[in-house]
């Protein structure tokens, strides 16, 4: 009767543990939305975000954050206001998530923001460039990325400063983040003494930049060449640039400036077109820190391929929500107050710290890189 | 059908009505509010060119310029020149009647093909205004913080306030409900066998003294302004506008609707809007390739039941009536 | 000054080449069955994928691929000719095909959408790279390459149609199909015949169009909607009409960016078709059709 009853405590000990581990390892959740382009003319974007969240939530679950693991649900917004409003009425009905990312396309963002601000759901953004977004002060979203106006007088600066520029061509889509960008590059560009000789914005419909090339190689000496669309078009006028002789790539004088649109890898398709091409990323992969060479080589072998500033910010927002969860938060509402009180966190693509239009005021994620004869680039240590 | 008794029809209304008052609170939350609302605003703009292409018989492939021209006009005068809401729903209303007008005179020299054409360059004329002219629409910078429209206070009642999505669906298809009644009106007057003259054989129709000119002019300004008003809700409706939603793919996919529905008919393209705005959602796991379905059903619909819908379920119901037929 | 027009002159001519031979097959299809293929304009994006593909998975030759492309294209005539046009033929409907053909083309684009993804293809050619300036203009071996596929292509099918048996038929049922049948000629052998060589063209524009253009599934939508203008502009069914038309848009399109606004360019264009449709609906070139417009 001793033996079995010494036995008999450990026993029922173990037995309960076995009942409520599960129930304890029982994870608590945080549930994160997530309102990427999938379909449309964006859908590069959300491909690539998806593939650098994965691979966040692949690294976090592994352990949890503060005893929490993340679920997340996708929705298509489409980079349009409308499929956008839809998306987030759908995913705040049925996922009810904790926390939204998203979305790419500017004007899809400012659609889905009064959604979130009414649900109360912090929205964390870090593809949008458009002011319109942080600079009325909306206590519901975040944006880790620079908006136009830190990018733009950053470069118009830059260029007028470190590159003698003094005069310019301005080359934009006519959309909220193109306009509003070669805007801000105008006034101060202008500002420094610099003069403008053309502004020429094009819909995202056209295709043969020839003509474009063409009449810009007619206005003279053109120190620099700011040019503001995706990938797609973006490739068509540094080639056509590049024929017209134009550019430094095609025997030129002029220097293109470009932005964080055009993803890593854009030379490789461009070719010699692309010589001198100046541009912010904001995310430079021969960054030296131990958490960029981390997610380089992880990223790498799950993916077989290099990251581009796309998957990095998706990481970076994943992260960067994780890092909120481990300061204590646990639902929306604090997720929101975490946020805001962000000082000094460290992503692959920089430091962010919102300012109190929630408005990342961090200037180390703009990298300036420089397209060398060998399509490698030079990381311009201008900042 | 013509034959069906007026208390029948009655009926049909008051039937409708009350479906139409039940089904938020069947469907309930923001997203089927969402969705219902949507289905209205289609089923307006699916009713608008129903009334020109299966009554009037003429092709019609710039919905979608009235559409967009009916948002822009209503919503740049609410918050351009703070005109009131629904004073600005009569400017965008009657601004697309006229534009409807306009396209006529096209209509009213060409044919078949060549409307077709003339309407769809119309429709891409209209999208490139509306993208270009920044410094008045604002173009692709889109138009924010659209408010729905101004709550409603009748005496004795609750205040009935349109942030209220189930309050906006009721509006919409309320008004909805009406157009169809009113189209229905013209449809069984003696008007509606003009427009069949015109739309069988124009050419004899003016030997029988009809002035095909002044009718395809009237059918182009209802149908579009029937448009317009869609537009116009969807302003407030979605609270942000972008000339995007008015590219000339809006036209095909109203289209599909009235098609797909059953064109020439009033609860053809009822039918088509609402199976075709409600599907994608319900397909929605099936991803990019519910659009695919999409033009399935519009082309295989040609092909083996030009009727659609409508002609599907009346050969239904004749098969039925032989059955029964049949058994006696 | 003078450079910038006659490059801006050539950039037109270049464009304008292109869009003829997509407008082309249009008004081949419409002269003999008087109707419109509006997927016509997938025919275009498929043609370019399937260069696309022959090149970078196949590894074949750019030349190769367009005569792949123009394969293509012929097949998809066919198919859409068999399904869509000869049975609605029977039913004698006047607008349905095209309303059919609006339903292929939506299935089209959004099954390139599924198959090959949202992201745009960059399509290169080996000719593209090469530059030659003569006089203060440039131009690419690409572009001597599309002026001059272009032109052969045109030149065999105005010979073909002036010259041979089977052109001379083609022409006699679009004036007029009981009379050609009532000649021996079997019309539906012609009209499947007449999809084919279109669609062909289609394909073989888009093989051509696909280093210019950016390369998504809704890449030839862009192209055909001016197609369409270009159709009625040159008079539809007329071939030397379309020719000029297609040239004179693709100059239109040149000069506009360089002048105006690249955004007005399709108000240009659309502006013209409809003061055309409104004072000459039978198009610049108009032949004596007893058409009823």
């Amino acid at each position: 009767m001793r033996k079995p009853a010494i036995f008999t405590l450990p026993v029922i000990g173990v037995i309960a543990c076995a009942v409520a581990g599960p129930a304890l390892a029982q994870d608590k959740t945080i549930k994160i939305g997530a309102l990427l382009p999938i379909s449309g003319p964006g859908a590069y974007f959300g491909a690539q975000d998806k593939q650098g969240v994965e691979l966040a939530l692949e690294q976090l679950n592994k352990a949890g954050v503060n005893g929490y693991k993340f679920t997340i649900q996708y929705e298509d917004s489409a980079c349009a206001p409308l499929p956008a409003t839809q998306a987030a009425k759908r995913l705040i009905e049925q996922f009810k998530p904790d926390v939204v990312i998203g979305e790419e396309c500017s004007d899809a963002t400012l659609a889905i923001m009064p959604t979130m601000a009414q649900a109360k759901i912090p929205l964390l953004n870090a593809g949008s460039s458009s002011i319109k977004i942080t600079d009325p002060g909306n206590p519901w979203t975040f944006r880790i990325m620079p908006n136009e106006l830190m990018q733009g007088v950053d470069i118009a600066t830059n260029a007028y400063n470190k590159l003698n520029a003094r005069t310019a061509v301005l080359l934009n889509e006519n959309t909220n983040a193109g306009i509003g960008n070669a805007k801000v590059f105008n006034d101060t560009f202008t500002k420094l003494g610099g003069k403008i000789l053309a502004e020429i914005g094009f819909g995202r419909d056209i295709n043969d930049f020839t003509a474009i090339a063409t009449r810009v190689a007619g206005l003279g000496k053109i120190d620099v060449i700011p040019t503001y669309t995706l990938e797609g078009q973006g490739l068509k006028i540094t080639q056509a640039l590049a024929q017209a002789g134009v550019t430094k790539g095609g025997g030129g004088g002029s220097i293109q400036l470009g932005t964080i649109w055009l993803p890593f890898g854009f030379e490789q398709k461009a070719g010699q077109t692309s010589i001198g091409y100046i541009r912010i990323v904001q995310f430079d992969p021969t960054d030296q820190r131990d958490i960029v060479r981390n997610f380089v080589t992880a990223f790498k072998e799950k993916y077989k391929a290099d990251p581009t500033h796309l998957h990095a910010h998706a990481y970076d927002q994943i992260m960067l929500i994780a890092d909120v969860v481990k300061r204590g938060a646990k639902d929306a509402e604090s997720i929101r107050d975490g946020l805001a009180a962000t000082k000094a966190f460290s992503g692959v693509t920089g430091s962010v710290e919102f300012d109190k239009t929630n408005q990342n005021i961090k200037m180390d994620t703009i990298h300036y890189m420089e397209t060398k004869p060998d399509l490698s680039w030079n990381a311009l240590k201008w900042n | 059908m013509r034959g069906r008794s007026i208390a029948a029809r009655r009926l049909g209304f008051l039937a409708a009505a009350l479906a139409i008052a039940a089904l938020p609170m069947v469907l309930t939350g923001n997203y089927w509010q969402t969705n219902l609302t949507i289905c209205a605003i289609n089923v307006l703009l699916a009713l608008g060119l129903d009334f020109i292409l299966g009554y009037a018989g003429q092709l019609n492939l710039g919905q979608s310029a009235f559409y967009g021209l009916g948002a822009y006009v209503s919503v740049l005068l609410v918050m351009k020149w703070g005109v009131p809401f629904w004073v600005a729903f009569a400017g965008g209303v009657m601004f697309s009647g006229c534009a409807g007008m306009i396209l006529a005179l096209f209509a009213v020299r060409l044919r078949g093909h060549y409307l077709a054409i003339a309407s769809l360059g119309f429709a891409v004329i209209t999208y490139q205004i509306l993208l270009n002219w920044i410094s008045l629409t604002q173009g692709p910078l889109g138009i924010y913080a659209i408010p729905p429209p101004p709550a409603i206070a009748l005496p004795g009642l609750p205040v009935i306030d349109f942030h209220n999505p189930t309050a906006l669906f009721y509006l919409v298809a309320g008004f909805t409900l009406l157009v169809y009644f009113l189209l229905d009106q013209i449809v069984r007057s003696p008007i509606g066998e003009t427009l069949t003259a015109i739309r069988e054989d124009d050419v004899s129709a003016a030997s029988l003294g009809i002035n095909a000119a002044a009718w395809k002019t009237f059918a182009f300004g209802i149908g579009a302004a029937v448009g317009g008003a869609a537009g116009c809700f969807y302003g407030s409706f979605v609270g942000t506008l972008v000339p995007d939603a008015f590219f000339i793919t809006e036209s095909f996919t109203i289209l599909s609707m009235v098609i797909v529905g059953g064109m020439g008919t009033l609860t053809g393209p009822v039918c088509g809007a609402i199976l075709l705005t409600l599907l994608p959602e319900l397909l929605r796991e099936i991803g990019d390739l519910r659009l695919v379905v999409y033009g399935a059903a519009l082309t295989l619909v040609v092909l083996f039941m030009p009727g659609g819908l409508v002609q599907a379920a009346r050969a239904v119901r004749a098969k039925l009536g032989d059955l029964r037929g049949s058994t006696r | 000054m003078a450079t910038i027009v006659a490059q801006q002159a050539i950039n037109g001519i270049v464009l304008g080449s292109l869009y003829v031979l997509v407008a082309l097959g249009l008004t081949l299809i419409y002269g003999v069955l008087v109707q419109i293929n509006f997927a016509h304009a997938d025919f275009v994006t498929l043609g370019a994928f399937s260069a696309y593909f022959f090149m970078h998975a196949l590894g074949g030759s750019y030349l190769a691929s367009i005569g792949v492309a123009l394969l293509v294209g012929a097949t998809l005539g066919w198919l859409v000719n068999v399904a869509i046009f000869a049975p609605l033929q029977r039913k004698g409907s006047e607008l349905l095909p095209l309303i059919a053909t609006i339903g292929v083309s939506v299935m089209l684009q959004n099954a390139m959408l599924a198959w090959f993804g949202p992201v745009p293809y960059a399509f290169e050619t080996p000719y593209s790279a090469r530059v030659f300036r003569v006089a203060g203009t440039f131009f690419t071996l690409q572009s001597i390459i599309i002026i001059v596929v272009s032109t052969v292509t045109i030149a065999l099918l105005y010979a073909f149609m002036k010259l041979t048996f089977l052109g001379k038929a083609l022409r006699a049922v679009s004036q007029d199909r009981e009379t050609a049948g009532l000649m021996g000629i079997n019309p539906n052998r012609l009209i499947m015949l007449t999809f084919v060589l279109a669609s062909a063209l289609a394909g073989m524009g888009g093989a051509m169009l696909a280093p210019v253009l950016v390369l998504t599934p809704f890449a030839g939508a862009s192209v055909i909607v001016k197609a369409f203008a270009i159709v009625i502009i040159g008079g539809f069914g007329n071939v030397e009409g379309t020719i000029l038309a297609g040239l004179l848009v693709g100059l239109i399109e040149s000069f506009t960016t360089q002048y105006l606004d690249p955004g007005l360019i399709d108000i240009v264009v659309f502006g013209l078709l409809l003061l055309m449709l409104a004072l000459r609906p039978t198009g610049l070139v108009s032949e004596k059709r007893e058409e009823n417009v």
